[in-house]
C-alpha cells in the first residue's frame, strides 16, 4: 500500500471532480432549492399557527366611570386577561387606560380603529354592582370577547366581595386547602426543562442520522457509478485505490455537507426571520427565542461528532459501494450498514430515557454508535469531558481502521465486475490484490 | 530492454485464466494479442498494469518490475470502455491527464490537437454521453495517450469502429509507433493484425499456443498455401486428389489449398501444366493468421470461453 505517501495531488483532483460533478447535477440543485424552501417554510409554521389561531393582540381601551373602583383595577384587569394564557410569553391583550373618562373621544378613537375594543366600566345605580359595556366589531361569541367577559365577571365579583368586607383570597383561604398532589416532585420547571433538552437531543441525533444515511448513500452510489461506467479501470491505472477512496469520500461528503449547510442556513434564517415576519404579519412579538435551549458546548460536540461520524460511515459506504457494479444494487449492498445505523439511532432515541444505564455508557464509546449516543449524552449533560474526548479518540481510531479496511475492500471490489460479491470473496481478493 | 512477461499464472476460482504465460515484447514494436473471448487477454493486460496481481510470475519493463515502475509509463485503453457520462470531453481528458501529472494547460492543448486530428474538434465541450460509441472510443484513445506513455496497452481498440474511424485510429497507431512507443493490443480482426503488427501471441484458455513475429508464426506450421485459378474450371476438382494437398477454399476467383510440410508447392503448378490447364493465377503464400488461429484455437468466436470474471451488463 504505497498510496499513503502519494495521496496528493491526485486525491485532491478527484475530490474536486467529484464535488463539481455532484454539485452541478440537476438533481443536486433542484434538491437543494426544494429542501431549503421546505425547511424555511417549516420554520414559519408557528407564525402560521398563531395567525390561524387569531392570536393577534387585542388593544383594549378601558374607560372607568364607576366610582369607588379598586385602585389597582387596571393591573388586575390586565393580569386577568393575559394571565389566562400563562404558558406562553405572548400577551394577547394590550390594555390602555383612559383616565378622566372622556367617552366621546374614546368612541371616536375606536371608530378610527386606534384600538379594537372599548370597555366602559359603570356602577349600577340600584345594585351598586359594576356594570360593563363592551363596544367592538369583534365577534360577540368570539374568544376575545369571551375572555374579556370572564375577566369582567371576575372583577365584578371581586368588587362585590370587597364591598362586603372580604376578598377572593380570603374566601379561597377559607374554602380551599391546596395540597400538592405529588409532594416528592422537584421544582415544577425541571420536568419541562428535561423535556425540551430531550427534544433538542433528538433533533440533533436526527440531523446526524439523516446526513449519514443520505450522503453516505451518495458516496456508495458514486463508487458504483464509476464501476458501472467502467471508468474504474482507467482510474486504476492513473491512481491508487486510496487516492480514489479519499477523493470520493471527501468530494461527495463535501457536496452533501454543502447541501446540508444550505438547508440548515435556511432553517436558521427562517428562525431568525420568525420574529420580523411575525411582526409584519401579525403585528406582535413572536413567542420565545428560537435558540433558547442551545448550549454552545452541545453545538461544538455536535460539529465534531457530525464530521467524524460522517467520515467514518462514508468510508464504509464507499467500501460496500465498491462491491456492486450497478447503482440499482447499491441499496441491497449497503443494507447491512443501514441496519447498523438504525440500531445506533434507535439505541440513542431509547437511551435518552435512561442516559445513566451502563449499556448506554458503554455503547456511547463504540465508533458505530458514538456519533449518536455520545451526542445524546452531551446534550443531556450526563458526560465528563474525558469521556467525550475518549469517544472522539475511539472514533478517530475507528476512522483509521475503516480507511484501511475500506481501501482493501475497495481495491479488491472495484475489479470484481458484474457480480454480487460475498464478503469471503472480497477478503480473498483483498489478500491478492494491491 | 523490453516488456518481459515471465511465466505468469492467474486463477479465478475454478478457472485458470492464465497458465504460465511468457512473452517478450520488444520496445517500439506493435504487438498483437489474439485469442477467443475469455482466452485471458484482458487478464494479462490487467496484470501487466498491476491492476491485478498474478498468482505467480513477474512482469518487467526495461529490467524493472511492474510493481516498481511509475504508472505513468503505461497508457491503457480498457476493453470495458468508460467515460464520465455527464462530464464534458475536454474537462475529463484534462482530468485524466492531470492524474498522470500532466500540466492542465499542456493537457488541454494536446487534447484539442488530437480532437482536431480525429475530426471531432467540436466535441470538446460536449458531454461524453452525447457522443456516438465510435467517437467515445476515440476520446478513450486520447485519454490513454495524453500523458505520453512509453507503452500503450489497448484492449480491443478496433471493436465497434466504422472503417473511417478504424483508419483514423490506425494512423494514430502509426504515429505512436513513429514516436517510439511500444504498442500492445488485443483484437479478433486478423487483417488488422497482419496490417499493423510485427509480433503476435495467440492465447487459448490461458496459454500461449503460438507466438513470435507475424512472419514466423505464419510459417510455423511448415505448410504453404497455393492459390490457383485456371480457365474454364472454377472448381479444380482434381486438386484435392494430389498427394499432400488439401483444398481449403473453393471460389469463383481462385481455389486455395494447403500444401503439407516438405511438399514442394511447385508440384501443384506442374500438375496443372501436366493436365494442360490454362493458368490464370498461381500464387504461393504462407497461411493467413486466420488459418493459423483456427488451427490452434478452433473456430473463431463459436464458443465463448469465459474465464475471467465478466460483466453481465456489458
Amino acid at each position: 500500500m504505497n498510496g499513503w505517501r502519494t495521496l496528493f495531488p491526485n486525491a485532491w483532483y478527484i475530490t474536486v471532480r467529484e464535488f463539481r460533478s455532484r454539485a452541478r447535477s440537476r438533481s443536486f440543485i433542484a434538491g437543494t432549492v426544494i429542501l431549503a424552501a421546505i425547511a424555511f417554510a417549516a420554520t414559519q409554521v408557528p407564525v402560521l399557527i398563531d395567525f390561524a389561531m387569531g392570536a393577534s393582540q387585542t388593544h383594549l381601551e378601558v374607560v372607568v366611570r364607576a366610582a369607588g373602583t379598586p385602585a389597582d383595577l387596571q393591573v388586575e384587569l390586565t393580569g386577568t386577561l393575559n394571565g389566562q394564557n400563562a404558558t406562553s410569553d405572548h400577551q394577547p391583550f394590550v390594555v390602555s387606560w383612559l383616565a378622566g373618562g372622556d367617552l366621546a373621544a374614546a368612541q371616536q378613537a375606536l371608530e378610527q380603529g386606534k384600538f379594537d375594543a372599548l370597555l366602559i366600566v359603570d356602577r349600577d345605580p340600584a345594585s351598586q354592582n359594576l356594570a360593563f359595556t363592551l363596544r367592538t366589531d369583534l365577534a360577540a361569541d368570539g374568544q376575545v370577547v369571551s375572555t374579556i367577559d370572564n375577566a369582567a365577571t371576575l372583577l365584578a365579583l371581586d368588587d362585590g366581595l370587597a364591598r362586603a368586607g372580604t376578598s377572593i383570597g380570603a374566601v379561597e383561604a377559607t374554602a380551599f386547602t391546596v395540597v400538592p398532589v405529588n409532594a416528592s416532585s422537584g421544582p415544577a420547571n425541571s420536568t419541562s426543562q428535561e423535556v425540551s433538552t430531550n427534544l433538542l437531543s433528538t433533533g440533533l441525533i436526527v440531523l446526524i442520522f439523516m446526513a449519514i444515511i443520505t450522503y453516505g448513500t451518495w458516496v456508495a452510489m458514486s463508487v458504483a457509478e464509476e464501476k458501472g461506467s467502467r471508468v474504474m479501470e482507467l482510474m486504476l491505472n492513473a491512481t491508487t485505490p486510496l487516492q480514489m477512496l479519499a477523493g470520493k469520500v471527501i468530494g461527495n461528503g463535501a457536496a452533501g455537507l454543502t447541501q446540508y449547510g444550505i438547508i440548515l442556513a435556511a432553517v436558521v434564517g427562517g428562525l431568525l426571520a420568525q420574529g420580523p415576519i411575525h411582526q409584519a404579519v401579525l403585528g406582535g412579538a413572536s413567542s420565545g427565542g428560537p435558540f433558547g435551549g442551545l448550549d454552545p458546548i452541545v453545538l461544538v460536540a455536535f460539529a465534531v461528532l457530525f464530521v467524524l461520524g460522517f467520515l467514518f460511515y462514508s468510508l464504509l459506504y464507499a467500501a460496500l459501494g465498491s462491491l456492486v457494479s450497478r447503482q440499482e444494487d447499491v441499496q441491497s449492498a449497503t443494507s447491512p450498514l443501514m441496519m447498523l445505523i438504525f440500531v445506533g439511532y434507535f439505541m440513542s432515541i431509547f437511551g435518552l430515557q435512561s442516559m445513566d444505564d451502563t449499556w448506554v455508557k458503554v455503547a456511547s464509546f463504540v465508533p458505530f454508535f458514538s456519533p449518536y449516543l455520545m451526542l445524546a449524552r452531551v446534550a443531556m449533560g450526563h458526560v465528563a469531558l474525558w469521556e467525550f474526548a475518549l469517544a472522539v479518540v475511539f472514533l478517530l481510531v475507528g476512522i483509521a481502521a475503516a480507511l484501511v479496511a475500506a481501501a482493501r475492500i475497495y481495491s479488491a471490489g472495484v475489479l470484481l465486475y458484474g457480480q454480487r460479491v460475498g464478503l469471503r470473496q472480497v477478503l480473498k481478493a483483498a489478500r491478492v490484490s494491491r | 530492454m523490453a516488456l518481459i512477461i515471465d511465466s505468469i499464472s492467474k486463477r479465478f476460482g475454478d478457472v485458470q485464466a492464465l497458465d504460465n504465460v511468457s512473452l517478450e515484447i520488444e520496445p517500439g514494436e506493435v504487438f498483437g494479442f489474439l485469442g477467443a473471448n475469455g482466452a485471458g487477454k484482458t487478464t494479462a493486460m490487467r496484470i501487466v498494469l498491476d491492476i491485478l496481481r498474478p498468482d505467480s510470475g513477474t512482469i518487467a519493463w526495461n529490467g524493472r518490475l511492474n510493481t516498481e515502475v511509475s504508472r505513468d509509463i503505461w497508457g491503457y485503453l480498457p476493453e470495458e470502455r468508460g467515460l464520465y457520462a455527464k462530464m464534458n470531453v475536454l474537462e475529463q481528458l484534462v482530468f485524466f491527464a492531470k492524474l498522470h501529472g500532466v500540466k492542465p494547460r499542456k493537457a488541454e492543448r494536446e487534447t484539442r490537437d488530437w480532437l482536431e486530428r480525429f475530426r471531432i474538434p467540436e466535441y470538446a465541450d460536449k458531454r461524453a454521453e452525447e457522443l456516438s460509441k465510435g467517437n467515445q472510443q476515440k476520446i478513450q484513445f486520447i485519454a490513454a495517450i495524453l500523458h505520453d506513455p512509453q507503452v500503450l496497452l489497448m484492449d480491443e481498440p478496433f471493436t465497434g469502429l466504422d472503417p473511417v474511424n478504424a483508419a483514423l485510429l490506425k494512423e494514430a497507431f502509426q504515429e505512436m509507433k513513429d514516436r517510439g512507443k511500444t504498442l500492445v493490443f488485443s483484437t479478433h480482426q486478423m487483417e488488422t493484425v497482419e496490417e499493423l503488427c510485427q509480433s503476435i501471441a495467440i492465447l487459448d484458455r490461458g496459454r500461449v499456443v503460438v507466438g513470435g513475429t507475424v512472419r514466423d508464426v505464419r510459417r510455423s506450421t511448415g505448410r504453404q498455401v497455393v492459390r490457383l485459378a485456371v480457365e474454364g474450371d472454377s472448381q479444380i476438382d482434381w486438386l484435392g486428389s494430389l498427394d499432400g494437398v488439401c483444398v481449403t477454399r473453393r471460389g469463383q476467383d481462385y481455389t486455395e489449398a494447403e500444401v503439407s510440410p516438405g511438399q514442394d508447392p511447385g508440384s501443384v503448378l506442374q500438375a496443372a501444366l501436366a493436365r494442360g490447364c490454362k493458368i490464370r493465377q498461381f500464387e504461393i503464400a504462407d497461411p493467413s493468421l486466420e488459418q493459423i488461429f483456427i488451427e490452434h484455437v478452433g473456430q473463431l468466436d463459436l464458443s465463448e470461453r469465459t474465464l475471467a470474471p465478466r460483466t453481465v451488463n456489458a
